[in-house]
């Protein structure tokens, strides 16, 4: 798990727009955040202090802010006070409602940082829980090759020197985007949806021997790469062993376990002459197909057993 | 299998070229090597992947190499390392 600073989740919260501003606690910036759930402290302004959630991330809504505007200057120190001598993580208002100097002084010599937030509550607290979850999310770094292939992610597996950059290049050539080659570090956003994305240092490079390192996106341009994509199946790239018995059917399907997420798998042998890119366009179709509830295999087979049931034409 | 730690003591950490030497080494050799930084792994066959693991001077590594000649390769990387990729 990552550690998820006030001063991070400050700058990262610019790309998903939560329009937060930093007002006083400068101090306290490098608190860490250790849990996603929030406290509206409604209740402590009002001078009840049992139960309060001060370790959570308070959240001041228009009923909070409300109320301290309506408290006079010695009932806000009592409360503030108060207030204040809990460890508090950090203060956000919403609704772009400034505090009073009183709070922002109190705020700055405890160092709690205070941020302010153009949204509504409910739409902010969405947008909070949404990030966070993901930042607090199980995560796995795994040695793979992550392609957006017809828009479904396909997480390339297998032994160094297989081929899977190579492969990924041709995919890409192909129209196709690169998520991230070589290292893909794997978020499980929810019990069935497993997040993939390319790692941030390395972002859209990839290594074909014989060439080095190249920039996907310089070459080809912005549209053969991506950020992030679902993982939707799993291809494990093999070199082709005769004593390997591979799927000739497609009946069975087996699936490949990431962070307790079962994925389709399927295993592709590679050998000289063999359009791997082909092989994983038709795979990628499939799996969409089976998704609609098209499953090639077993209405050919099921056409067979109908067929042999009837007498088998005769 | 065997499990090596070492730390990275040369300022410039492990970019390109050194990663490329401990690529070049690791290829030599049939088995599984993994370098582990932070509980992140990374193939120690892929250039893209030990450039990756974004080691700097001071990092803490784990050297993982499973395989025929796995003493040799570990010890080999290892020697590098600590001479600064200059061997």
């Amino acid at each position: 798990m990552e550690k998820l600073t006030l001063r991070y989740f400050l700058e990262m919260s610019g790309r998903i727009d939560l329009q937060l501003r930093f007002l006083a606690g400068e101090g306290g910036l490098n608190k860490i955040i250790k849990t996603g759930e929030i406290n509206r402290p409604g209740l402590a302004l009002a001078g009840f202090f049992d139960c309060f959630a001060f370790e959570r991330i308070q959240i001041f809504g228009q009923g909070e802010t409300a109320f301290m505007s309506k408290l006079t200057h010695e009932q806000k120190v009592t409360v503030y006070n108060e207030f204040f001598s809990y460890p508090i993580l950090c203060c956000i208002f919403t609704y772009d409602f400034k505090p009073d100097d009183l709070f922002l002084e109190y705020a700055e010599e405890k160092n709690v940082p205070v941020f302010i937030s153009k949204r509504a509550t409910t739409q902010f607290i969405t947008l909070f829980v949404h990030v966070i979850d993901e930042v607090f999310a199980e995560s796995l770094t795994l040695h793979a090759t992550l392609v957006d292939v017809f828009g479904v992610g396909v997480l390339l597996t297998g032994k160094s020197g297989v081929g899977k950059s190579e492969t990924a290049l041709e995919l890409i050539e192909r129209g196709h985007r690169l998520v991230g080659d070589d290292m893909v570090v794997v978020k499980k956003i929810d019990e069935s949806l497993l997040m993939g994305a390319g790692s941030e240092i390395l972002k859209h490079h990839i290594e074909i021997r014989g060439l080095g390192i190249i920039n996907v996106r310089e070459i080809f341009g912005i549209r053969s790469v991506r950020n992030r994509k679902r993982i939707e199946i799993v291809i494990l790239l093999e070199e082709w062993d005769s004593s390997t018995e591979y799927d000739r059917l497609g009946l069975d399907e087996k699936k490949y376990t990431i962070l307790g997420i079962d994925v389709p798998y399927i295993t592709v042998p590679v050998r000289p002459g063999r359009n791997i890119p082909i092989i994983i366009e038709t795979a990628a179709l499939n799996q969409r197909l089976k998704k609609v509830g098209i499953n090639s295999a077993r209405e050919l087979d099921e056409r067979i057993k109908k067929w042999i049931v009837s007498g088998g034409g005769k | 299998m065997i499990e090596k730690d070492v730390v990275v003591n040369s300022d410039a950490g492990i970019h390109a070229r050194p990663a490329m030497m401990i690529v070049r080494e690791a290829m030599k050799y049939p088995c599984e090597i993994t370098l582990i930084k932070d509980n992140i792994e990374a193939d120690g066959k892929s250039i893209m992947s030990v450039l990756g693991l974004a080691i700097i001077s001071g990092s803490k590594l784990t050297i993982r190499v499973n395989g025929e000649g796995e003493n040799e390769l570990v010890n080999y990387i290892i020697k590098l390392i600590e001479n600064d990729f200059k061997i």
